[in-house]
């Protein structure tokens, strides 16, 4: 219970060597993050498809540009699925290249 | 050469229904001359391009589905890209995509199927029966840090 010094998901608990990551006081504070799940695995949908936007707009935020895997979580293959889906619903202009 | 495929085409928001209408039969007369046929067409109607093409910030989508071959395919690209109607069109091969998605299904529930069999459940879920658990929490510890939060 006590001896737990995971860092989402970082492999090495035994050593330490996590001085930079947490608060300025000295104080040992691991970050609390919620382990992120790929939507698509966890919602079990199969087929990502151009013609869904709203399946992929929470996938390009504000800039219009696609959102990266470290920050939404989504899965290798999902990601890929997603990028090519959103690359075609681009080109149809379902979607933004960029927002102005 | 049987292969499926889905076309999407934005005609210009200042082409009448008719207009739309004629694209539609003209899709329709290639798909015949080359031994093809269409299985569905969904007109989409008016809605807002994401981005201005041109002078255009609307048009009107149509969607087809439909089965045939490779040089079908050419054929109405070529002839989709010489319209001056037409300001976006794009084709793409679905049979394989849907026979992935098809069969990843099927492993699903079969799966799911087994494993209520094997715990003596009927196959199918009960109408009566609710969401179970979150099984999957008891093993994400390496990644959930539940000591030393603020609280």
């Amino acid at each position: 219970m006590n001896g737990k010094r995971s860092f989402g998901g970082g492999g090495r608990s035994k050593t330490g060597a996590q001085g930079g990551q947490q608060g300025k006081d000295g104080q040992r504070r691991p970050m609390f993050r919620r382990r992120k799940v790929c939507k698509f695995c966890a919602d079990k949908i199969d087929d990502i498809n151009y013609k869904d936007t709203k399946l992929l707009m929470p996938f390009v935020p504000e800039r219009a540009k696609i959102l990266p895997r470290r920050i939404s979580g989504t899965c290798a293959m999902h990601q890929r699925k997603l990028r090519t889906a959103i690359m075609r619903a681009r080109q149809l202009a379902l979607i933004p290249y960029t927002a102005e | 050469m049987n292969r499926k495929y889905e076309l999407v085409y934005v005609v210009s928001p200042d082409a009448t229904d008719a207009q739309v209408g004629e694209l539609h039969t003209q899709v329709e007369q290639i798909t015949q001359r080359l031994g093809g046929t269409i299985e569905k067409t969904d007109n989409w109607g008016r809605r807002k391009l994401a981005y201005e093409i041109g002078p255009h910030k609307e048009g009107t989508y149509v969607l087809e589905t439909l089965t045939g071959g490779g040089e079908l395919m050419k054929e109405i690209d070529r002839r989709l890209k010489v319209s001056d109607l037409i300001i976006r069109h794009l084709i793409v091969r679905i049979d394989e995509e849907q026979s992935v998605v098809d069969r990843t299904r099927t492993k699903r529930t079969d799966m799911s199927r087994r494993r209520r069999v094997a715990r003596g459940l009927p196959p199918d879920r009960q109408p009566g029966e609710g969401q179970r658990g979150d099984v999957d929490d008891d093993r994400d510890d390496r990644f959930d840090v539940t000591e030393g939060l603020e609280r």
